[in-house]
């Protein structure tokens, strides 16, 4: 006999009701009955699983504000869903901490849009409903294309943090921001590394077949080109395995002198570590999707050396050095790699808000667009007529003594590498 | 309630007699108050739930579509995804480059469904379910990759600025427009899949999922059944593409992976495998159920998913599961006037040799099962087959109905080869078996088992008599003839399962006879059934006989072969070793030898008695 | 020429893993004719009870050696008993139901477990220490390490004690048994259920010690980490023949190298397709795979 309890209700004995289903559709030639008490004993069982929650939150009446934060919170990217929700979270604590907005309180709305079109269509419509005056999030663009529409009808405006394909702020839609740079702005800075910097010439590069990924390795490469390097290696890998020996050694082959992922750090770590296992020497480095603390436990000491471009997040900005250890005290881990740009899509929507004088999404629109120049914990920027971030900054990081340190910049008035100061 | 309330009140329903006329009007009443809510739903629920309303019905569309597969022909399909995949990107790959409209597409998109169905249907189809399982898996992430890594597909970016839907110049954009939309094709896919299932193509497919043998025994002409499904079920899941595609204008790979194959296969067995309105329940609660569990997200899935198992523990058979027939559902209408009666089968001359057994070997392995087997069977006989345990007579009738092809020798039927043809060809030629463990379609009514019987003479597609048509008066005539033949008249509407054996026994024979076969082979009829039984066995068999069919017998019990026989054959370890009538075949010294071994030959008196040969 | 060997090493490492999951796929289907789609589950919940307990007792400076023998052994009986927990909860009511109704219950079970450990352990990956020595050898061009030789050798010594015990002792003839026919096997005295059971445990075992090594080797683990391991498992335990545990062995290795070679000689982002494509072809021409099934057909 197993009891069911959900909670502390008892809801049924397996064995028993199990029982009970079998004999009623037996002896009832399979009438209506059984099917009726199957579907009554799953929605009990629904009913009592949601039965302590309470529903949802009811807009921006009451001394609230409610921001819309879509993202993937269960599946496989559940993951980097939750360290944006964290962002969003502790944005909003911060402003409210200082008297939120207009003496109104930020409150974060999130619904888990998997990462699949279809759920993230019903998130959208749940937020919606929820009365929410702005989004902010976002994580992939299978659920940013979709979620974005819906706003775009809905006219409330999307800030999104994570989603870097070019596509979303090119549909004309006003209610599209983002405060993230765009796959095509990263490659050309990093084909500048490449070739100024490091003075390579022969650079494989590979991503993993992820719209970003793709989007990143394809706006590197042809800047690469331009630069005059040659491009030995362009390649996608299957992510998700744990063993890239074989990918490694295939790259080998092709003699770099530099190898750049644009993918994300947990395939990255495993190669660092297989890299050395296998003996190979070039310099690796990868993305602003690596700058993640689990790559150096994974690679542990192979991770040494390695480089990754970011934008100037709040780890080496000693402006926002509270970010980070905010986070790490509400969390106890370090923040995600896009948990920064979603603190700054909070903070950035909650100042146009208050700029509008007003939660009228439309309002908003024009006080984002009117934003100029936002001091975020990810550097100072403001949206262009698209709704995209300007400027776009980038810096490389270095792993030293088991942690990412801040290596060199572009110097913008010179176009030299110079050191982070 | 407890337990014991709860049996005597299903006792007390069950001694209630129900009135058919009753429940069908309860039935279009249930049915007619579900469309009109399903109408009405926009004004009862908020946008929010109807976009989830939107995706319960592409679940539902897809579940209908799988639901062929899976439900009625019974193959396990875990890579359904691609046809779903294959729909939306046909669609929209025509919208953006040729700047045809959705309704445009339409065709397209279902034939380009259809032919993959094809090109994973035809090499698999020699693959039992299980490896079938995991080709269609295969299959189904192959597309995904294509997907993926070709650049006309958009690659990882897949496919933008699809347009909407139009109807009557509408753009379909708001979720009530797209319910609708989606309503309107699910109402096509119920329509579509409920034709199927009630054709007979519907139940070649059932009788398929219950045993393929049998089925190809019977003569379901099986490689193309199951193919069909295959088509039949993608040109259903290319339509939810469509509609998905032109949802949400943007397509990528990431929508149709192996996790969404695993959840439409949820939809199709928590629903109830075969069940059309099991199907719409199945999709609602699997997309449904995780949105109710919202306000939990960090829970919802594992929630999700002990849901599922308990859900699988309580009702394995689907929260609406297949309806069966009811009591006396099963009739024909009288012969109209003027129309011939059925002819009794395809007579031939009596005495002229029907089939040709000549040199007759098969081995497995190491193994020679047999050896040099020859015979004749003339019209209108009855002819016994009989040997020890292992003699190699039940793999004679495997070579000649096709489920073995005999490594040496010929079967001629009418000087015609029966070898390297399918099973369903000969039974079409006219040679009809039944098994020596019987094997029915035990989750089929008796009144089924027997119409799959036809399926010999119906397996074309397009013809009036063919797959796709429905069961015409004169099936059911010919079926309640054969049945009253049997004495199975009364239990038409029983589960071939819940048949006493001797019943069973006479289904098979019946299943058979519907064929029209000039002869019948029939295993071991005899085994297991009680004197009375036997009796009324061998006076089908002799009728049968007197029909004009000639009968192949296999049987251990010599009264039966005795009592039967026209002439006798005897084999050996593969070899006949003696034939003729059965006097003289009963004093034989060498069929005395193979029943009793060698160094035993001692006493005629104890081979009476093992034998059982009393004169 | 050293690239070629190098692929040969990587394909064989990552194949013996696969090989012992494979294992499991090929012993539950041969007994129920279940495709347990939790068994790659079980592998990630025993590469988790190796991280907890290796994560536990290197904070306590314990010798690595034996670090190492505690987590693949207490991963072994966690993975094992939970095998048997799944059975009996979820698979063993439904024996008797329709075999897709007990799939069903496996896809949940599936969820579930990766659920729970994501609930359990959150989201991100999660790293082992790099306990492992690093050093490692030359071999005609191509890299190894001697971890992974004592890994690969673990492997097949785990194999080869599988095969043995199910041919050669009076438990493993009831199980093949069982394959074979269940109702008669139950006729004969075998106890079934038990047996069943057992069948899960040795399965669920050998899951473990596959999770805990790849743990120990790659360091990095995730929730969903089963997945992928799953499927390839799953494929080469099909192109073994279902049932037949030393193809399940030879094609666990055979995958391995497959996709080794894809990823060197074609490309990675093709590699899933190539070994269905492979798996599919095989089965076109030998559809119980390439060494037969073990299992009786329905008479």
């Amino acid at each position: 006999m197993i009891k069911v309890y959900i909670g502390d209700r008892y809801v049924y004995d397996v064995r028993n009701y199990a029982a009970l289903a079998r004999g009623a559709g037996t002896m009832n030639g399979l009438g209506l009955r059984a099917p009726v008490t199957a579907v009554l004993a799953a929605l009990a069982l629904t009913a009592a699983a949601c039965g302590s929650s309470g529903s949802g939150g009811s807009g921006s009446s009451g001394g609230t504000i409610s921001i819309g934060v879509p993202v993937p919170l269960s599946g496989d990217y559940a993951s980097a869903g939750t360290d944006i929700l964290h962002g969003a979270q502790l944005a909003a604590k911060k402003i409210n901490a200082a008297g939120g907005v207009d003496g109104k309180k930020i409150k974060i709305v999130s619904q888990d849009d998997a990462c699949q079109a279809q759920t993230a269509a019903q998130a959208t419509a749940k937020l919606i409903s929820q009365g929410i005056a702005i989004a902010a999030g976002g994580y992939c663009s299978t659920a940013a294309l979709p979620e974005l529409s819906a706003f775009h009808r809905a006219g409330i405006p999307f800030v999104m943090d994570a989603s870097t394909n070019p596509q979303l702020t090119q549909q004309g839609f006003p209610e599209a921001f983002r405060t993230i740079g765009r796959d095509d702005e990263q490659g050309p800075i990093v084909a500048s590394f490449i070739t100024k910097f490091l003075k390579d010439k022969r650079v494989a590069v590979g991503n993993d077949n992820s719209t970003y990924s793709k989007g990143l390795a394809q706006s590197t490469v042809s800047a690469l080109k331009a630069d005059g390097a040659q491009v030995v290696f362009n390649n996608a890998l299957t992510p998700g395995q744990s063993d890239y020996t074989s990918f490694l050694t295939k790259i080998a082959q092709s003699k770099p002198q530099v190898f750049y992922y644009s993918g994300y750090y947990p395939e990255f770590g495993l190669m660092l570590k297989q890299a050395k296992q296998l003996g190979l020497h070039f310099t690796m480095m990868g993305g602003d999707a690596n700058n993640d603390p689990t790559l150096i436990k994974t690679a542990g000491s192979a991770a040494t050396g390695a480089l990754v471009d970011t934008a100037p997040l709040a780890q080496f900005l000693t402006s926002a050095k509270g970010f980070v250890s905010a986070y790490q005290a509400a969390y106890h881990t370090g923040p995600g790699p896009y948990s920064s740009y979603e603190y700054d899509a909070v903070g950035v929507a909650a100042q146009a808000i208050k700029a509008a004088g007003s939660t009228s999404p439309s309002k908003i629109i024009s006080a984002l667009h009117g934003i100029s120049s936002y001091s975020g914990i990810t550097g100072s920027f403001h949206f262009d007529s698209h709704g995209d971030r300007k400027p776009v900054n980038y810096i490389v990081t270095i792993v030293r003594g088991g942690s990412f340190a801040a290596y060199k910049k572009l110097d913008p008035s010179t176009g030299q590498w110079v050191n982070v100061s | 309630m407890t337990p014991a309330q709860t049996a005597q009140a299903a006792r007390r329903r069950r001694l209630t007699p129900r009135l058919p006329g009753a429940g069908m009007a309860t039935r279009a009443a249930v049915t007619g108050a579900a469309c009109l809510l399903s109408l009405l739903l926009p004004l009862l629920l908020s946008q929010y739930a109807m976009s989830v309303a939107v995706t319960v019905v592409t679940f539902a569309i897809l579940g209908l579509g799988l639901n062929v597969v899976v439900g009625y022909a019974g193959l396990l399909d875990l890579g359904y995804a691609a046809f779903f995949a294959i729909g939306a990107y046909t669609s929209s790959l025509l919208e953006l480059h040729l700047h045809l409209s959705f309704w445009e597409t339409l065709p397209l998109a279902v034939i380009a469904a259809a032919i993959s169905g094809c090109i994973i249907g035809y090499p698999t189809l020699r693959l039992r379910s299980d490896y079938l399982a995991i080709v269609t898996l295969g299959f189904g992430e192959i597309v995904r990759i294509i997907a993926t890594n070709l650049n006309v597909t958009g690659g990882p970016n897949g496919l933008y600025g699809i347009p909407a839907a139009t109807v009557f110049g509408t753009s379909i954009l708001t979720s009530n427009a797209q319910y609708y939309l989606g309503l309107f094709l699910m109402a096509v896919a119920v329509a579509v899949t409920g034709l199927l299932s009630r054709s007979r193509l519907g139940r070649a497919w059932r009788s398929l999922r219950e045993d393929e043998t049998a089925s190809e025994a019977v003569g379901v002409p099986a490689t193309k059944v199951k193919l069909l499904a295959y088509i039949m079920g993608a040109m259903v899941g290319a339509l939810a593409g469509m509609f998905f595609s032109a949802r949400f204008g943007a397509i990528d790979p990431t929508s149709f992976t192996y996790n969404t194959s695993v959840m439409i296969l949820i939809v199709v067995i928590v629903g109830g495998m075969g069940s059309i309105p099991g199907m719409i329940l199945g999709a609602a609660i699997v997309v449904a159920l995780p949105e109710v569990l919202r306000p939990i997200s960090n829970y919802r899935l594992l929630l999700f998913a002990l849901a599922l198992i308990v859900l699988m523990l309580a009702r394995p058979q689907g929260i609406w599961p297949a309806r069966r027939s009811r009591p006396g559902s099963f009739t024909a209408p009288p012969e109209p006037a003027g129309e011939a009666p059925a002819p009794a089968g395809r007579r031939s001359e009596p005495g002229s040799v029907l089939l040709s057994v000549a040199g007759l070997g098969h081995s497995f392995g190491g193994v020679t099962a047999i050896g040099d087997v020859s015979f004749d069977l003339h019209a209108g006989e009855i002819l016994s087959l009989i040997g020890p345990n292992g003699a190699g007579k039940t793999t004679v009738f495997n070579c000649i109905t096709g489920l073995v092809t005999p490594q040496r020798g010929s079967v001629l039927l009418g000087g015609r080869s029966l070898r390297k043809l399918r099973p369903h060809k000969i039974v079409r030629l006219g040679v009809a078996r039944t098994f020596q463990s019987i094997r029915l379609f035990e989750g089929l009514d008796v009144a089924e088992n027997c119409l799959v019987g036809l399926a010999a003479h119906q397996g074309r597609l397009l013809a009036r008599h063919g797959l796709l048509g429905r069961t015409t008066a004169a099936d059911r005539r010919q079926a309640l003839r054969w049945l009253e033949f049997a004495g199975l008249s009364g239990q038409a509407h029983l589960l071939a399962a819940q048949l006493s054996y001797g019943d069973r026994r006479r289904l098979e024979i019946a299943r058979a006879l519907m064929s029209a076969p000039l002869i019948l082979l029939l295993d071991e009829p005899g085994a297991g059934t009680n004197p009375t039984e036997k009796q009324a066995l061998m006076q089908l068999i002799r009728q049968v006989r007197d029909s004009g069919v000639a009968v192949l017998l296999i049987e251990h019990d010599m009264d039966l072969v005795m009592g039967l026989s026209d002439r006798v054959i005897v084999l050996d370890q593969g070899h006949t070793i003696a034939a003729g009538p059965p006097a003289q075949v009963r004093s034989d010294a060498r069929v005395i030898d193979a029943y009793l071994g060698r160094e035993e030959t001692e006493s005629a008196e104890t081979v009476e008695e093992v034998l059982g040969w009393r004169s | 020429m050293s690239a070629f060997l190098q692929y040969v090493v990587n394909g064989l490492t990552s194949g013996a893993f696969l090989a012992l999951v494979a294992l499991g796929y090929t012993m539950i289907y041969g007994i129920i004719r279940l495709i347990n789609f939790a068994h790659g589950d079980v592998v990630m919940v025993g590469s988790f009870a190796g991280y907890t307990i290796v994560t536990t007792l290197v904070a306590q400076h314990w010798p690595v050696a034996v670090v190492v023998l505690v987590a693949l052994v207490a991963g072994m009986a966690i993975t094992g008993g939970l095998g048997m927990l799944i059975e009996r909860v979820a698979y063993q009511p439904l024996l008797n139901s329709s075999r897709l109704a007990i799939l069903i219950s496996a896809l949940g079970v599936s969820l579930a477990l990766e659920e729970g450990v994501r609930i359990i352990f959150g989201a991100g990956f999660s790293s082992y220490p790099n306990i492992l020595p690093a050093a490692n050898f030359s071999l005609g061009g191509a890299h190894a390490s001697y971890v992974q030789l004592v890994m690969f050798g673990l492997c097949l010594l785990l194999m080869l004690g599988l095969y043995l015990y199910v041919h050669r002792t009076a438990t493993g003839t009831a199980m093949r048994a069982l394959a074979m026919d269940r109702d008669a096997a139950r006729l004969m005295g075998i106890n079934v259920e038990r047996t069943i059971l057992l069948t899960f445990l040795l399965g669920s075992v050998l899951a473990g010690a596959s999770g805990v090594m790849q743990g120990l080797y790659y360091s990095q683990i995730n929730f969903i980490m089963g997945f992928l391991l799953g499927l390839r498992a799953f494929t080469a335990a099909v192109l073994g023949g279902i049932g037949n545990i030393p193809g399940a062995m030879v094609a666990g290795l055979l995958i391995g190298l497959i996709g080794s070679f894809s990823d060197g000689y074609v490309s990675s982002q093709w590699t899933d397709a190539i070994i269905f494509a492979v798996l599919i072809g095989v089965l076109v021409f030998k559809p119980t795979g390439l060494f037969g099934e073990r299992v009786a057909e329905r008479a």
